[in-house]
């Protein structure tokens, strides 16, 4: 899957997740960019992709997840 | 790669130990200062705690002389002891402190004159407490002045000779003390009548009860303070009389081995009111579970007389 | 040897001096070795607790990184976790579970008594344990590399300012300054002796000036008036604060003139205006500990349980950081008043926001003075649940003698009440100036030298007069 694909599908997960329509998210974009992304919502927001991806994260993986664009390195390196 | 870090950078050093000084030299100028200021004062109150045991160690000339912590402080009334012996008297009881104290105090007196009468109340235990040491603090204003005292206060710590290189140290958190015994509202906040301070009120609660399994870990320089003081007090003529004061508080074992070893020993009268029934059976003798009041006080201060007036 | 002890002041300079007089490679061997030899200054048989558990997180940080596949991986790096974790446990918990063990075979008439050990707990176990537990998971999770050198282990954990209690530091920012050249920083020792003096200051002239009230109060509460329990429930935190944060700062301070940051422990907790803000500024390097290597894992873990999932998580890790603090009821009572007071905050967090947001309140002063008050009266109030000095039945009767506002409050020593009004006042006067003028009526850091000497010199002065150095400041409390 692309790494373009992979951000569209993000994207609409997001906008789920936080409950905002307007939501852009970038390679950059980390917790401290959107209201609400805190602890809680972070393991809702994991799940989920979890889910939409059929895949499992390992808590390594998460624990490397600085911003969106470790996210979408990671997904890419999974589900290639 | 040359280590440059070996050879310090010569103007850091001159930077940093030139600021350091700077700062020990205006410490060292208030410290001088403040801590003259402070012994100054401290050596002119009128009334209070520092003015007891400054009249103690410099000034009283009684014949009978109290010493101890609180209970010694409180429990010995002395217009019974006056009117009983016909003799004059002053309390040189200070709140928590130990033998350590009530020695360094004896010291200072029998450099001056003889009494005819001591009374040592021992309620404190022997246990190895280092709190006991730190309390030794009372005495560090009169470190200067008192040679005698000195091997005593630095008991209190390896230090004390150091610590003692400070002014204001001896007067630590005692300013607004000084302050007060200066002033003379404080003889009516705080009235003494000759060092003996009266506990007013009657304790309500219940009797309690200790189970202490006796004396643990003596400390053997507290065991030695006491025999020191019992052979200070002996060779310098005066009737000694060792008393442990009563306690609102059920104990399984009344017997306190080692003061009553040590007083045999010496040969020296030990009355025991630890568990008398006199003050269990009447709680409106106490203001507090170690503490008489008034009342009590002068209940226990006309036993002891009765008692001491056969050994004089 | 605790820093507030006068061993201390002469042992440092003597260190300093000696440190940088040696070439700078061999810097971080002179501080290994003072660190052992500190530490064994403090209980010399307990060094081999510390040599041991150095030696198994070197070895199994280097058998984790090792490793290829993910479940053995996670199999070393759960036994590594044991075994580290094995004296703190025999220390903290074996005669209380031995208790219970004999109690239960006594029930069965089955009496086989093992030794009480009534061991003293070796000071600062529970922090190495922390640094070598995180040290672990951060190999594992490839933070860092596994270090080859277990000198270097060692003194991360050993290392003497923080081995007593913290900060909490971590590998991935110790480790590199270890290895780098140790240089004198002339910027760095200055600010390491100014969170020297001003860590003295909080300990000694706040924190113990209000623990000799505190103690006399909270261990004998029952005969204590309303008044007087209330007095003593607002300043306690105060005395937490000024104790655990001056000790943490002078750690720093000594770390810093060393050459060595480190992170810091506690920020202005005090001006916090939610209790979930608080605990990020209270003792952030237990806290940031517990997120990372706790909260993070069990909420990965139960992720597949959603909400529930996360309470369960959440009480979880409070009852860890209770049976940390203390394995009684109290702490637990603790942790829970604390939990529900923080998932309140997080479920109204949206609402509050929309409220400020409509009358536009999060700039007014006064709104902000009354969240600082509601947050600091509600840590106050959460150690009459619990805590280590009184059972919960006795917060409950406290709580009702307050409410009820009885009696007199109690006053031993007059000075000693206006000395802890000082140093708390001091005190909150100098981190309310840097939580809102940080950059005005500088004094530490004045343009002028004269003004900064006498800053210093004034701290130093107000510390020999009313700072508590030994038990010689006592009040007796006559019931």
């Amino acid at each position: 899957m692309e790494k373009s694909q992979i951000k569209d599908e993000l994207d609409n997960i997001f906008k789920k997740i936080f409950n905002n329509e307007t939501l852009e998210i970038s390679e950059n974009m980390s917790a401290n960019d959107v209201d609400n992304w805190d602890s809680l919502s972070h393991m809702l927001l994991i799940t989920e992709i979890e889910d939409h991806f059929s895949i499992k994260f390992k808590l390594r993986e998460l624990n490397k997840m600085k911003n969106v664009g470790v996210l979408i390195d990671i997904l890419s390196s999974k589900l290639n | 790669m040359q280590d440059n870090s070996f050879i310090l950078n010569f103007n850091i050093i001159k930077k940093i130990v030139l600021n350091i000084s700077l700062v020990f030299i205006v410490v060292g100028i208030f410290d001088f200062l403040i801590g003259n200021t402070l012994r100054f004062f401290y050596f002119k109150e009128s009334s209070g705690l520092h003015y007891r045991t400054t009249y103690a160690i410099d000034s009283t000339q009684a014949d009978v002389l109290i010493f101890g912590a609180s209970t010694a402080n409180h429990h010995y009334v002395p217009q019974v002891f006056e009117n009983s012996l016909n003799m004059t008297y002053y309390n040189t009881g200070r709140d928590g402190q130990g033998i350590l104290y009530q020695l360094a105090v004896l010291k200072s007196i029998l450099k001056r004159y003889k009494p005819s009468v001591i009374i040592l109340d021992h309620t404190a235990r022997f246990n190895n407490s280092e709190k006991d040491f730190e309390r030794l603090s009372a005495l560090l204003p009169y470190y200067k002045d008192h040679k005698e005292i000195r091997a005593i206060i630095e008991k209190k710590s390896s230090f004390e000779q150091i610590k003692l290189l400070s002014n204001i140290y001896p007067y630590n958190s005692n300013m607004l003390t000084i302050a007060l015994g200066n002033l003379e509202f404080n003889k009516k906040r705080k009235p003494d009548i000759k060092g003996y301070v009266e506990l007013n009120g009657i304790w309500e609660g219940a009797l309690d009860s200790i189970n202490n399994k006796g004396d643990i870990n003596n400390d053997i320089i507290k065991i030695r303070a006491l025999e020191e003081f019992i052979e200070l007090s002996k060779n310098s003529g005066a009737n000694l009389f060792i008393i442990k004061s009563p306690v609102f508080k059920i104990s399984p074992n009344n017997i306190d081995s080692l003061l009553t070893t040590i007083s045999l020993k010496h040969k020296i009268p030990f009355y025991n009111f630890k568990q008398d029934s006199i003050f269990l059976n009447n709680p409106f003798l106490f203001k507090d579970l170690v503490h008489l009041n008034k009342e009590g006080a002068t209940v226990i201060s006309n036993i002891i007389c009765d008692s001491i007036k056969q050994h004089l | 040897m605790v820093f507030t002890s006068f061993n201390f002041l002469i042992f440092f300079p003597i260190v300093i001096v000696l440190y940088y007089l040696i070439p700078s490679r061999i810097r971080w061997c002179f501080l290994l070795l003072t660190s052992i030899f500190f530490y064994a200054n403090v209980l010399p048989l307990y060094v081999i607790l510390l040599l041991f558990v150095s030696l198994i997180t070197y070895l199994f940080g280097i058998i984790i990184e090792r490793e290829k596949s993910d479940s053995k991986k996670e199999k070393f790096l759960i036994i590594g976790i044991i075994l580290v974790f094995l004296p703190l446990f025999i220390f903290k918990y074996y005669d209380f579970l031995n208790e219970m063990i004999f109690n239960f075979m006594d029930y069965f008439s089955i009496r086989f008594p093992l030794p009480k050990l009534n061991l003293l707990l070796p000071v600062g176990i529970s922090f190495y344990t922390f640094m070598a537990i995180g040290y672990l998971f951060d190999i594992y999770n490839e933070e860092i590399k596994a270090e080859k050198n277990i000198g270097l282990i060692t003194l991360f954990l050993s290392f003497f300012p923080l081995v007593l209690s913290g900060p909490i530091e971590r590998a991935p920012s110790m480790l590199p300054q270890f290895k780098s050249e140790l240089t004198f920083n002339y910027e760095k020792a200055v600010q390491g002796f100014k969170f020297i003096i001003w860590g003295y200051f909080m300990k000694l002239v706040v924190a113990d000036r209000i623990g000799i009230y505190t103690d006399v109060v909270l261990s004998n509460m029952e005969y204590h008036s309303g008044k007087t329990l209330l007095f003593t429930v607002l300043i306690y935190p105060l005395q937490l604060y000024a104790d655990l944060g001056g000790y943490s700062l002078i750690a720093i301070g000594v770390a810093g003139v060393l050459g060595i940051k480190v992170r810091r422990n506690f920020n202005r907790p005090f001006f916090a205006t939610t209790l979930s803000e608080f605990w990020r500024r209270w003792h952030m390097s237990l806290i940031s500990w517990i997120l990372d290597y706790v909260y993070t894992p069990l909420s990965f873990a139960f992720r597949r349980y959603k909400m529930k999932g996360v309470l369960l998580t959440v009480i979880l890790t409070l009852f860890i950081m209770g049976m940390w603090h203390g394995a009684t009821l109290t702490y637990l009572m603790w942790a829970l008043f604390q939990g529900v007071v923080l998932s309140f905050e997080a479920i109204t967090k949206n609402k509050k926001f929309a409220f400020e947001k409509k009358y536009n309140l999060s700039k007014k002063w006064w709104y902000i003075a009354f969240g600082i008050s509601i947050t600091y009266i509600l840590f106050a109030f959460s150690f009459l649940t619990g805590g280590n000095r009184h059972t919960f039945s006795e917060g409950i009767m406290a709580f009702e003698k307050i409410i009820n506002f009885s009696g007199s409050i109690f006053i031993d020593s007059p000075s000693n009440l206006i000395f802890i009004i000082l140093g708390a006042f001091i005190l909150l006067l100098k981190d309310f100036k840097e939580e809102f003028f940080s950059s005005r009526l500088l004094f530490f850091n004045n343009k002028l030298k004269i003004i900064r000497i006498l800053s210093y010199s004034f701290i130093i002065i107000l510390i020999l007069l009313i700072g508590v150095f030994d038990a010689g400041q006592f009040i007796y409390f006559k019931f």
